[in-house]
């Protein structure tokens, strides 16, 4: 008989699916749903930990529920006055889901095709296992010291067990290549958590390139991390965080495509958009890659003669939409070498930018970028020689649904081929639901964090077919700091709370109340006197006036 | 039939005259109800009713009706214990109509099997609830409701127990008891809940109104009324 010290419920049988399997367990055992249970089963002869998680639980005896009948009067009091034990007497029926036992040649689990008999004792799966398999980290032993393993990132621990327990260590290569979703309603923690990640790739042991997209201005604490022991390298390292205003962000023309030209310009009617494609076309075919609005106008006057109609309205529209803006520019441009580079995070900081004019840098960018990892990969000369992960917030505003803007495509591109160049996406967005499908379903990992609105529910259950039911149907209930993750980064999805950032976070509502107190404090400072009495003066005149 | 006549009779005799009641914790003084005849398992005897032959003071009606808690006094090892009880349901014998009169109990149910009796006679059926001993002022101290070990035996008196002792016995730490309840409801069937609902009534009116175990008792009221229900298929 095994030792049955640690033994935390009991097989009752199989359960309603193939991989399900009923246990059952006293009170004092308190198992929550989500909690990862092991049982021991020879595979080709040797006894193996199956991992199971579960699902389900029921009480099957405990106190009538009539002892609850006055809120006043405790059912334990009722209990005592009928000498019924009240400890004990609770049991309990679990459900649980098979998730395999963890297969060291393929570092990942493998179902055992046969469920535990009635009668085998069930244990808690122990941290260190837990932290071993769970996440895809490709250990060759199903019990590691994942702290030692370089490449990782901390991102929190298992919710179900106390902090810091079974903590869990995601393969950053694995989200940054093939693409992350941060997927919550506002203030479930999405940016937080995305810091999280930001600083666990910008550690020594890591050195990302890193860029954010940043249309709220919540990214200005990372900052911090400059001069925080935990991110200095033996040999030097530190993280450099950039900052990009939009002083600094500029568009060079002759970056721009004729479909996005048409995008900016309002509503150009056909001939316009015939003669202004044509003339984009003759720019773009020239050596000189720094031309303008004036160059652009002076070749449409060549081709179509200076008194054209169409040209003219153009004219208007083009110096109206574009060189009147400040992000366009005949020659300047963002250079990627400065915005890119290893142990770099570089925040581009968009938030008094309007809608149209954050979709079009971000289109501009994304395709330069694109295109020297491509040069890169291929051996042609390139800026950018390295892999880069970008991090999106409002990611439908950059990747909608509606197919409304003009760096969805690009976008497109990179989550379907971007993994083969070394450019992984990370897409952070409240409203899933209005995110392009193509996008969201090319995100291998997924992190999903609370989130109520059921079209977007069901958007996460579509897109995140890796999370199972089960998993999903914690969402709504979750609090900030609290996630599901799941996907490429992991062997098996998880609930997790999201570890406490070293850097402080950036991103916290305004402090509304203790705004306007200041406020009005401010104002009551304000010399009285003279003022405020021709206020009160202009009031009462302007009161009779009207009688 | 003639059992529901038996309770209803009962029942009015307990809303008008349970309140004449003299409460005396003195064990010694009490109303003598009757004598045990016989059983019909180890918690579940008989008792014969005293008639004016019988003793002094035989039992008024309302002294000895359906739900009176009562007592029986027994010496085990040097010291004397109340083995406590109550009346669940009673039986009128007639010898003119044939030995054993009209027979009330019905299939599978425990039922009096009374013993040679000569003339006519009330039974009554006693449910064994616990125990306590009887302490030197000849109130009881340490009440309990397991199961009484001891039998009672042939002519052993059954004594009306004082409100006062009701009290007592039903309080552990402060706290009302009936945790008889299941053993009780197994004796008295079908009458199970309304020695029970008796029970609870008396109680209630021997607590001061404010009591926090008032609210105790409606929960555990309801409750054995509702499963009541629930048995008689009427929910
Ligand atoms: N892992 C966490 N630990 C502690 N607090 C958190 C955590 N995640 C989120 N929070 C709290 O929730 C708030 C909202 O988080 P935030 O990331 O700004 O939400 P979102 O970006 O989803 O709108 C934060 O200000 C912080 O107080
Ligand atoms: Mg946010």
């Amino acid at each position: 008989m095994a030792d049955r010290s640690d033994v935390v419920g009991t097989v009752a049988g199989p359960g309603d699916d193939p991989n399900e399997f009923v246990f059952v367990t006293p009170s004092d055992k308190s198992i929550k749903t989500g909690e990862f249970i092991t049982y021991t089963v020879p595979v080709e002869g040797e006894p193996r930990s199956v991992f199971a998680r579960v699902t389900k639980r029921e009480l099957i005896r405990g106190l009538p529920e009539g002892f609850l009948a006055d809120p006043e009067v405790g059912p334990e009091t009722v209990a005592a006055t009928l000498g019924v034990p009240t400890d004990d007497t609770e049991l309990y029926r679990l459900t649980a889901t098979v998730i395999g036992y963890y297969d060291t040649n393929m570092t990942t689990f493998a179902n055992p095709r046969q469920l535990p008999d009635p009668g085998t004792p069930l244990s808690i799966a122990p941290h260190q296992q837990l932290e071993t398999v769970l996440p895809n980290l490709g250990c060759e032993t199903d019990s590691t010291d994942v702290t030692t393993l370089d490449g990782v990132a901390h991102i929190g621990w298992l919710l179900n067990r106390p902090a810091e327990a079974t903590n869990l260590h995601i393969p950053i290569e694995k989200f940054a290549s093939t693409h992350l979703a941060i997927l919550a309603s506002t203030g479930s923690g999405k940016s937080y958590t995305a810091s999280v990640l930001i600083e666990e790739m910008m550690r020594p042991s890591s050195r990302a390139s890193l860029l954010v997209f940043d249309p709220h201005g919540e990214y200005d604490t990372l900052a911090e991390m400059q001069g925080e022991e935990a991110f200095q390298g033996a040999d030097g390292y530190e993280p450099n965080i950039e900052y990009y205003d939009p002083e600094r962000l500029r568009v060079r023309i002759s970056e721009l495509e004729i479909g996005d030209v048409m995008a900016i310009l309002d509503n150009p009617s056909n001939r316009m958009q015939e003669r202004l494609s044509t003339a984009w076309r003759a720019m773009q075919r020239q050596e000189s890659r720094t031309w303008g609005i004036d160059e652009l106008i002076a070749e449409m006057e060549r081709i179509y003669g200076d008194d054209d109609a169409s040209v003219g309205a153009l004219e208007w529209r083009l110096r109206r939409s574009i060189e009147r803006n400040d992000l366009f520019h005949p020659e300047d441009n963002v250079p990627l070498g400065e915005i890119v580079d290893p142990g770099q995070c570089t925040v581009l900081q968009m938030d008094t930018l309007d809608r149209w004019d954050q979709q079009l840098i971000t289109t501009v960018l994304l395709r330069r970028m694109y295109r020297e990892r491509l040069d890169d990969v291929r051996d042609r000369d390139s800026d950018i020689e390295h892999p880069i992960f970008a991090l999106f917030e409002e990611g439908h505003r950059f990747a909608p649904a509606s197919g409304d803007a003009p760096s969805l495509g690009i976008m497109r591109t990179i989550t379907s081929e971007g993994r083969k160049f070394g450019f992984g996406l990370g897409i952070i967005s409240q409203r899933p639901s209005k995110i392009d499908e193509d996008v969201l379903s090319q995100c291998g990992t997924q992190i999903s964090m609370q989130i109520q609105n059921p079209t977007d529910q069901d958007a996460i259950k579509n897109s995140v077919e890796a999370a199972g039911e089960d998993v999903l149907r914690e969402l709504p209930g979750l609090t900030p700091g609290q996630a599901v993750v799941s996907g490429d980064a992991m062997n098996t999805p998880a609930l997790i709370q999201v570890r406490r950032r070293h850097t402080e976070h950036g991103a916290g509502s305004r402090p509304v109340i203790e705004e306007w107190r200041e406020a009005y404090e401010e104002r009551q400072r304000e010399p009285t006197g003279s003022e405020a009495a021709d206020f009160g003066e202009g009031d009462s005149t302007g009161v009779q006036s009207l009688d | 039939m003639h059992r529901s006549t038996t309770r209803q009779q009962y029942g009015d005799e307990a809303m008008t005259d349970t309140s004449t009641n003299v409460d005396s914790p003195d064990l010694d003084s009490c109303v003598r109800i009757g004598s045990i005849v016989s059983s019909n398992s180890h918690l579940d005897y008989v008792a014969e009713v005293y008639k004016e032959r019988d003793c002094d003071r035989p039992p008024e009606l309302h002294e000895r009706e359906f739900g009176q808690p009562v007592f029986i006094k027994k010496t085990v090892d040097g010291t004397e214990h109340a083995v406590m009880g109550v009346i669940y349901d009673t039986q009128l014998v007639d010898p003119d109509q044939g030995r054993t009169g009209p027979r009330l109990a019905q299939d599978n149910q425990a039922q009096f099997t009374p013993g040679y009796i000569e003339e006519r006679t009330t039974l009554a059926g006693v449910a064994l609830l616990g125990t306590a001993e009887i302490a030197e002022d000849r109130g009881i101290q340490e009440p309990t409701h397991q199961m009484p070990r001891w039998t009672l035996e042939v002519e052993d008196t059954v004594f009306q127990c004082p409100d006062q002792v009701t009290v007592s016995f039903h309080t552990v730490d402060d706290q009302i008891q009936l945790a008889y309840m299941d053993r009780l409801l197994d004796i008295a069937g079908d009458l199970g809940s309304e020695v029970i609902v008796a029970l609870i009534d008396r109680l209630r009116g021997m607590l001061p109104e404010d009591d926090p175990n008032q609210r105790v008792l409606d929960v555990v009221e309801q409750n054995v009324q509702w499963q009541a229900r629930e048995q008689r298929g009427m929910v």
